[in-house]
């Protein structure tokens, strides 16, 4: 029952005491004292009251955002259809970079192979094979085509999730411990792999590296 | 002393298609008994079984990397005196240093040619 109506019941049963005239000055005291406190405990349970429905709008308000946003994150849509397909167009790059590399390395170690005695029917022999490394070098538009597929889902991914976070006011969380000990695995290997751009140190300043003893000054100067 | 061409030489590479290009060009380079592993594990069980003249392996590896095949054969007495060349993609400066420092003899960035890897072998085995 709301604190209100509770507070009307008391001050109707209080009123209904009073026109009772009743003469004792101390019953009436005590009516007096039990109507102030009834009126204090009103103001007291109905901002209790108020409060409680004001954190209960919150929740409930913050939940159907939190809704809204999952829903426009579009979960269903990435795990089902982006993540796979960006991971079937990866693989079938692979697979299409094998096969070009298989058939221009089978071309090249054919003629790599071959005893030329006819240098008409070798050239003939070298011709067909250029032509086959060629055709097979079309594979790089296909694998163009599918990396850029995978690009936009990416982008489209990282579009819907840092709106995601940032309308909800997400922070990063700690990783989790497989990540942690990967993450130390790699760092103790030195497990960085190829560096974007060709060789993050060329092959003349590893020469140096190589080729000169290594103290701790030397070391320190190939890092500034 | 003159380099002995029928040498045993183990290539270690978990990408088939980067051992049948170094067993290519080592056939170029005059080299033809090269044999294949595709991780650290595997290159050191063969190592312990033959002797070869020369090891050329990755780095990034799994289950055991080439780094950890480097630091595994320099600690073991039966295969710590083989010739290792590092061919790989890892290119920081602290990758070089850290190979260098476990034993490497050296240390080839990829992607590399064929004039590259004879230079590093004759530095490591002499002129051939």
């Amino acid at each position: 029952m709301p604190a209100a109506e509770v507070a009307a019941r008391v001050r109707e049963s209080l009123a209904s005491l009073k026109a009772s005239d009743l003469q004792d000055a101390q019953v009436m005291e005590v009516l007096k004292l039990a109507q102030q406190l009834t009126d204090t405990m009103q103001m007291f349970f109905g901002s209790l009251d108020r409060s409680i429905h004001q954190e209960f709008c919150y929740i409930a308000d913050y939940i159907s955002k939190t809704r809204d946003e999952i829903s426009k994150l579009r979960p269903n849509d990435i795990r089902e259809q982006r993540i796979p397909v960006a991971g079937a167009e990866l693989e079938a790059v692979v697979t299409d970079t094998e096969k070009a590399t298989e058939a221009i390395m089978a071309e090249a170690e054919g003629l790599m192979g071959t005893e030329p005695t006819d240098l008409d029917a070798y050239k003939a022999q070298v011709d067909e094979a250029m032509m086959r490394i060629i055709e097979s070098c079309s594979f790089q538009d296909l694998s163009g085509q599918r990396v850029s597929k995978v690009v936009d889902s990416l982008r489209h991914v990282e579009k819907r999730v840092s709106r995601f976070a940032a309308t909800m006011g997400v922070d990063d969380a700690e990783a989790d411990e497989d990540e942690i000990a990967e993450a130390e695995r790699k760092k103790k290997l030195h497990l960085n792999g190829p560096a974007l751009g060709g060789p993050e140190t060329q092959q003349d300043a590893v020469d140096e590296i190589i080729k000169n003893d290594l103290d701790q000054n030397a070391i320190d100067a190939l890092f500034d | 002393m003159a380099v002995e061409m029928s040498m045993p030489i183990l290539v270690v590479d978990d990408y088939k298609t980067m051992v049948r290009i170094i067993k290519n060009l080592l056939k170029q380079i005059g080299f033809e008994n090269v044999d294949e592993a595709s991780d650290g594990t595997e290159a050191f069980e063969k190592m312990k079984k033959q002797k070869y003249g020369l090891v050329i392996s990755d780095w990034n590896m799994e289950p055991m990397t080439g780094y950890e095949l480097l630091q595994k054969v320099r600690a073991d007495e039966s295969v710590k005196s083989t010739p290792f060349i590092m061919v790989t993609a890892e290119s920081k400066t602290e990758n070089v240093i850290a190979a260098k420092k476990a034993g490497v003899n050296n240390y080839i960035v990829k992607p590399f040619n064929a004039g590259t890897l004879k230079a590093k072998m004759a530095a490591v085995l002499g002129e051939f």
